[in-house]
């Protein structure tokens, strides 16, 4: 601490950013809780009806519990391509001795390009008429019969608005599995091998662990960015056919925006946030006693 | 198998090792490196699929063989792209919205992080947890309370109101990163410059500031990449087309009927990419060391 710091010059640097980070974040929050425990269509006047909007949610609405398991399976794609992805990718270049920089920067590249763009993109490459990328692609190896449309398909829709979730950041993931295994010490790893141990044995007993912490941050970072995604399901199909695609996100979208049932939405994004917040409680706790065991 | 990869490692080339000691650990390698050139392909090969078809013909589009090479070149779709849409201008308007946001991320982030770091006060604590909230909860719980408050105040259809969510959700991780930086900041700097006589602001501008660049940009880097394509906020604030961003903008290109020009878009896309993977490319190195400070010291 600052020997001449006072009151007034904590506030003075406190407050501005406080008040902006209020207006945008806390404060919505706030109301968000407030709104969810109202009906209101956002031109007359707001009707108190308690937790009425909950009620409905999670007992009256099959379109909620669809979405929500669209989401889980959405996050599920997610955190296998990007965590299981970017460890194996990030393993490798360790094990590479040129062109690490050059990798690392080409799986970042897509992280780059907006979810406009890849949603443009990933219409052309599922597409059927004309032939995308992907069918293609099937008949020329010889598996044509699998081809079909994937974005109008109900088995195969969620799939294929979650992979271009997952494919835009993985290179997120690489970099930073990538920085936070090469900073385990090389003696201990060198001691192991000495000791005969395998290559999964020194991954599995001295990498893993000594990157636990790192890991522990981005499976969080890749779950919540998971359970928060909307702009792909959105542009791609959004959330059809049918509810097929439908996500927690899009569905509370549709339900402010489209149906201005601003009292219902607030009560999915709340549902939205606690879900976010179980979900990091659940990660840490989970990771956490491995590590203790 | 592992020793001799050891012995190879640990002893360099002025040990002359025998060849079939160092056959295994080079196959591995070879392999490794194969397996690494094919998933890098597979990642980045959809982007340049994107780049050669804004330059095909669309007759060569429709037709041909999307792995071969287009059969022409051309920049007709480029032309196309830049009558059909408004691109200058939804360029402008992303500078714009990126501009402000990042200048609010970088002032309040460190001012913040000055308070909490450099001058302590007593619930630094529960000022660091609301703000580990803001790095947790999803954006979209703030979607209809600000389209309510902006509505209320008349701030609908403005630069602010993309600016204020983006800056207001992006500054907590900027907080962190500042945050950790300072912590490198020597002690003995802060209490010489007290002896001599400097109070907390002059220290912030003299030591602090002048320190901080690389930080700085790479807290811009990283927020860069998510401000100049946000697409919620954009699409939710804003309706008239004079303050459309790219990501709108794009939008604009899907046809009445949903027949879509998909070489000028494709066009139009790399347009689009073009300022911002310029900029990574350049400065990768600094996006990259903040990606990698912002998660590995958690």
């Amino acid at each position: 601490m600052l020997p001449s710091r006072s009151r007034l010059s904590v506030a003075v640097f406190l407050l501005p950013p406080l008040l902006v980070y209020g207006i945008a974040v806390l404060l919505p929050i706030v109301q968000s809780l407030f709104l969810s425990l109202f009906s209101w269509d956002g031109i007359s006047s707001p009707e108190f009806i308690g937790l009425g909007n909950y009620v409905r949610m999670l007992t009256g609405d099959d379109v909620f519990w669809t979405a929500l398991g669209n989401s889980l399976g959405y996050l599920v794609i997610c955190l296998v391509l990007q965590l299981g992805g970017g460890l194996l990718v990030a393993s490798l270049l360790t094990a590479l001795t040129r062109g690490r920089e050059l990798v690392k920067t080409l799986y970042l590249l897509p992280a780059v390009i907006s979810t406009v763009a890849i949603a443009f993109l990933f219409q052309r490459i599922y597409s059927t008429s004309p032939e995308g990328l992907l069918n293609q692609l099937l008949e020329f190896v010889g598996l044509g019969s699998l081809a079909r449309p994937w974005l109008s398909d109900v088995n195969t829709v969620l799939a294929a608005v979650s992979i271009p979730e997952g494919w835009r950041f993985t290179g997120l993931y690489v970099v930073i599995l990538y920085a936070a295994l090469i900073a385990v010490p090389q003696e201990l790893e060198e001691a192991a091998r000495l000791d005969g141990a395998s290559r999964w044995t020194v991954f599995s007993k001295i990498r893993f662990p000594y990157i636990r912490p790192v890991w522990i941050t981005t499976t969080i970072m890749a779950a919540t960015y998971s359970l928060r995604g909307f702009d792909i399901p959105f542009l791609l199909t959004n959330g059809g056919p049918g509810q097929a695609s439908e996500l927690l996100t899009t569905y509370m979208y549709k339900k402010a925006f489209v149906g201005t049932d601003f009292g219902y939405a607030s009560a999915i994004s709340v549902f939205i946030v606690v879900e976010c917040l179980l979900a990091v409680g659940l990660i840490y706790l989970l990771l956490r006693r491995k590590a203790d065991a | 198998m592992t020793g001799t990869a050891t012995a190879v490692r640990s002893a360099p080339r002025t040990s002359p090792l025998p060849r079939p000691r160092r056959r295994r650990p080079d196959r591995f390698k070879v392999l490794t490196a194969i397996l690494v050139t094919v998933i890098v392909i597979v990642q980045v090969y959809p982007l340049a699929w994107l780049f050669l078809t804004s330059l095909r013909t669309e007759e060569d589009f429709v037709t041909g063989n999307p792995f071969a090479l287009p059969s022409s070149i051309t920049f007709d779709n480029y032309v196309r792209a830049f009558s059909l849409g408004n691109l200058g201008l939804n360029i402008l308007n992303s500078l714009i919205v990126t501009l402000g946001a990042n200048v609010l991320i970088v002032i309040l982030g460190m001012m913040a992080a000055y308070a909490l770091q450099v001058l302590g006060f007593r619930f630094s604590g529960v000022v660091r947890g609301l703000f580990l909230l803001g790095i947790i909860v999803p954006v979209q719980i703030a979607l209809v309370p600000l389209f309510v408050d902006y509505s209320a105040v008349g701030a609908l259809d403005t630069y602010l109101s993309m600016i204020i969510p983006l800056a207001g959700f992006a500054f907590p991780l900027s907080v962190y990163l500042f945050s950790s930086f300072f912590e490198y900041i020597p002690r003995e700097m802060y209490e010489a410059a007290s002896i001599d006589g400097a109070g907390p602001y002059r220290i912030f501008l003299g030591i602090t500031l002048p320190l901080s660049t690389n930080t700085i940009v790479s807290v811009v880097l990283v927020n860069s990449i998510f401000i100049w394509n946000d697409f919620i906020f954009a699409n939710t604030f804003v309706l008239s087309d004079g303050l459309k961003t790219i990501p709108l903008g794009l939008q604009n290109y899907i046809g009445a009927m949903g027949n879509v020009d998909w070489t000028a878009t494709f066009a139009a896309v790399c347009v689009t990419v073009t300022p911002l993977l310029l900029v990574f490319l350049i400065l990768n190195r600094a996006m990259i060391y903040g990606l990698e400070a912002g998660a590995s010291k958690g």
